[in-house]
């Protein structure tokens, strides 16, 4: 019967009646396995349309694996029919009724066009393929199946209709893996050879969606009666697969395979030279506020070295539109989503300097680099307790005196009481928020009386603007109260976002 | 002393040339230490410079914040003649009501003492707006009262002019109704009231634009009266160049108010009852 030292091809199908070679032992195992199930459930299932692998998963006592992946379809059909040494069934096989041709490696495809393949490492090399047009660049996966809901109402009529028949039949008492387990069991370690990556629950997903070919035409599954057949076979048991307790479908699935890499981080610190540039994109009614965002001109520039679909912009706080981000620029990450390559900082440092060099000069970024899981620590960091330092040109009603300057300057951990701005009371809650001004510097200005340069460093949520002129008195103490006459803002600039140990 | 000192260092010719070596170490670092600290001062410069790039002339009076952010709209003799009011609308349509210069309050002489916030059904001054979505904001129609302002003589309801929900009253009033008189403008305002767009639309129909006003107005801006920084103020929208001087204006008065309240405390203790009188014209 066996002949050992043929190679291990593991496909017999062309040698002659049903008389099988298998060349190695994992091919002789799923053969013994065949033989041992039994052939009375057997039977029954072949003329019901399931198919030889389902039949496995169904029948079999032992555990449904890998070995079974190499083994054809028709190979495994002449070892579970019983030895009347019939022909291999040179038929097309039709759609199994469980599976409905997922574990048969039959699939339409985009185009719908049929794809058959024989054993596991060709319909490997088709996903492959499939994948390769992603444009991913990867070294370890995870894969994830979707299959219709129908293949579980299908697989438990079946299992109804075995459990009525052979109730109390060891083999029908354990539990049975799921199609979609199954198929993952089957190829896993072929697309592992064909992507020559390693398998792992990584940032890198394969979704392998399955989806019934007549869900497109109809879009409908179950009707209420179906359902309520399939209930009452459910409490009854029932010895016969009743037409309306599952769901007929005469076509394979459409496969559609979708990659996804979970996003990845950049983190750097920008500055914004420009009083005309937001922080993010800024849209009212069609028109855009400003020249440009940071975020889209930073983003924008990275995007396309990551070839990824999208970004997200976060920074460590953010400064009005008029207000320039100087001295040692403000943390920032952009999130790329399902990016398919990864840049080198060869290539970041190139971004950072196209960034820098550009005519306009409205945004800079230094520090540009690759950041893991730890990005969000580091943002944190530079949140509510962090002090932040500003200048501003400010001016008052009357001329600056030596005892303004020195009055200011004098003023160390000053508690400020700040009502929610007028300027963001609409989408604000109305507070009463108190705030830290640690210090403060007055520097004259040449040739101006009535105009100084205020250097100030606060506690993080201050609002500076309303602190100079008093946001009509919802700001106290204020630039005005302290200097007894009206105080206006002209320009504010940031000079220190401090940050942890940087 | 000194030869102490001599003998020391011709005694001691290796430890001279130790303390030689330290003291050139020592002064290497104070270079390096004087370098740093010109490096940081350096910078420091240049920041200084780019913080002031900027400004190509600052303006002896630039705009004010409300200026610059909110579109003034008033609204005159509303349910009864000479209450002339403001409505400051912001760029994110919140509105800012108060007091217009030539309300009749400000004729009273003494100008405003008193301000109550407990009018109509409620007191508007207790009233405690939260979250985001402005919980509990009294809806308010534009004849809505909002307080009630009082002077020596008499008493004037003050209503909201705009339909919408009312935010915040200014209570500092309630302790400084003196604010009414010195900066009904700024520091005086009454209450921000959020009106729904649609509300907005239809209300902006009855209100005009500070030049409608001014010209409105003309009469009882160019008056003589009582009080005097308002009296400025009303000079100021009248000759229109001045609105941007006028605190500046205000500093000077006051300080020459502060000196001739002084005269008067000098004549007074010579016994004199000569008066001093500071008059501005138009």
């Amino acid at each position: 019967m066996a002949d050992e030292t043929k190679p291990a091809s593991g496909d017999s199908a062309g040698l002659s009646n049903g008389l099988v070679s298998h060349g190695d032992h994992k091919s002789r195992r799923v053969y013994q396995a065949a033989r041992s199930l039994h052939s009375g459930a057997v039977k029954d299932l072949l003329s019901l349309g399931v198919c030889e692998r389902c039949i496995f998963r169904l029948v079999s006592v032992e555990a449904f694996d890998s070995d079974l992946s190499s083994v054809s379809a028709s190979t495994l059909r002449s070892w579970l029919e019983s030895g009347d040494e019939e022909a291999a069934s040179s038929e097309e096989s039709s759609c199994c009724i469980v599976c409905l041709g997922v574990l048969q490696f039959v699939f339409s495809d985009a185009k719908q066009t049929l794809v058959r393949s024989e054993c596991g490492s060709d319909y490997a090399a088709r996903v492959t393929d499939l994948v390769k047009e992603e444009g991913h660049e990867f070294d370890s996966f995870g894969l994830e199946v979707y299959v219709p809901a129908t293949i579980l109402e299908n697989e438990r009529a079946v299992l109804l209709y075995l459990k009525g028949k052979y109730n109390s039949e060891s083999w029908l008492q354990s539990e049975k893996i799921s199609v979609k387990d199954a198929l993952k069991v089957l190829v896993l370690d072929p697309l592992k050879v064909s992507l020559g990556a390693k398998s792992d629950s990584s940032s890198f997903q394969i979704r392998l969606t399955y989806s019934k070919a007549s869900d497109e035409a109809q879009g409908a599954s179950e009707t209420t009666r179906e359902r309520k057949k399939r209930k009452t076979d459910e409490e009854n048991g029932s010895t016969s697969m009743s037409e309306n307790s599952f769901e007929k479908v005469y076509e394979p699935c459409i496969l559609s395979i979708h990659c996804n890499k979970m996003p990845i981080f950049f983190s750097g610190r920008y500055f914004k030279y420009s009083r005309n540039v937001s922080q993010t994109r800024w849209i009212i009614d069609d028109e855009r506020m400003g020249e440009a965002s940071v975020e889209e001109l930073i983003g924008g520039n990275i995007l396309p070295a990551c070839l990824g679909d999208s970004y997200k912009f976060h920074a460590a706080g953010r400064e009005d539109i008029d207000v320039r981000m100087l001295g040692s620029g403000r943390p920032f990450l952009i999130e790329v989503q399902n990016s398919r390559k990864c840049p080198s900082q060869q290539s970041l440092t190139e971004i950072e300097e196209k960034i820098n060099k550009s005519e306009k000069k409205l945004v800079g970024v230094k520090d540009l680099k690759f950041i893991g899981s730890q990005c969000w620590a580091m943002m944190r960091e530079g949140e509510a307790e962090k002090q932040k330092q500003y200048a501003a040109i400010v001016w008052i009603a009357r001329p600056v005196e030596e005892k303004d300057i020195d009055s200011i300057s004098s003023l160390k951990e000053l508690k400020i009481l700040q009502k929610t701005p007028v300027r963001v009371l609409h989408r604000r809650s109305p507070l009463e928020r108190e705030r830290t001004i640690h210090w403060m510097k007055v520097e004259k200005i040449k040739g101006s009386s009535h105009y100084f340069l205020l250097h100030l460093c606060t506690q993080a949520g201050t609002y500076i603007k309303e602190f100079v002129h008093g946001d009509l008195g919802r700001t106290t103490p204020s630039m005005g109260s302290i200097l007894g006459c009206r105080a206006e803002i002209i320009q504010l600039d940031v000079t220190d976002v401090k940050m942890g140990d940087s | 002393m000194e030869e102490t000192q001599n003998i020391d260092v011709t005694k001691n010719p290796e430890a001279e040339d130790a303390i030689e070596s330290t003291k050139q170490k020592q002064s290497e670092e104070v270079e390096h230490h004087c370098d740093e600290q010109q490096k940081q001062s350096q910078e420091e410069d240049e920041l200084r410079k780019l913080l002031l790039s900027d400004i190509e002339e600052l303006p002896l009076s630039p705009p004010s914040a409300t200026q610059l952010n909110f579109v003034s709209y008033f609204i005159t003799d509303f349910t009864k003649p000479g209450h002339d009011h403001y409505i400051y609308r912001h760029a994110n349509g919140l509105c800012v009501i108060g007091l217009a210069p030539t309300h009749r309050a400000f004729k009273d002489q003494g100008g405003i003492t008193n301000i109550d916030f407990n009018v109509g059904k409620s007191d508007r001054s207790v009233l405690k707006v939260s979250g985001k979505r402005k919980k509990n904001a009294m809806r308010s129609e534009s004849n809505t009262a909002l307080c009630k302002v009082s002077t020596a003589n008499d008493s004037y309801i003050v209503r909201c002019c705009v339909k919408g929900s009312l935010l915040e009253v200014n209570e500092r009033l309630m302790k400084q109704p003196q604010l009414l008189n010195s900066s009904a403008d700024r520091e005086g305002y009454i209450a921000i009231i959020m009106p729904r767009p649609a509300d907005w639309t239809k209300n902006k129909e009855s209100l005009i634009t500070l030049e409608e006003y001014k010209e409105k107005k003309q009469d009882i801006l160019l008056e003589p009266y009582f009080s005097d920084i308002p009296h400025l103020r009303r000079l100021a929208l009248m000759s229109d160049l001045s609105s941007r001087i006028v605190s500046q204006i205000e500093y000077y008065f006051r300080r020459i108010r502060a000196m001739t309240d002084d005269i008067h405390l000098i004549l007074r203790s010579m016994g004199s009852s000569t008066t001093v009188e500071v008059q501005v014209n138009s």
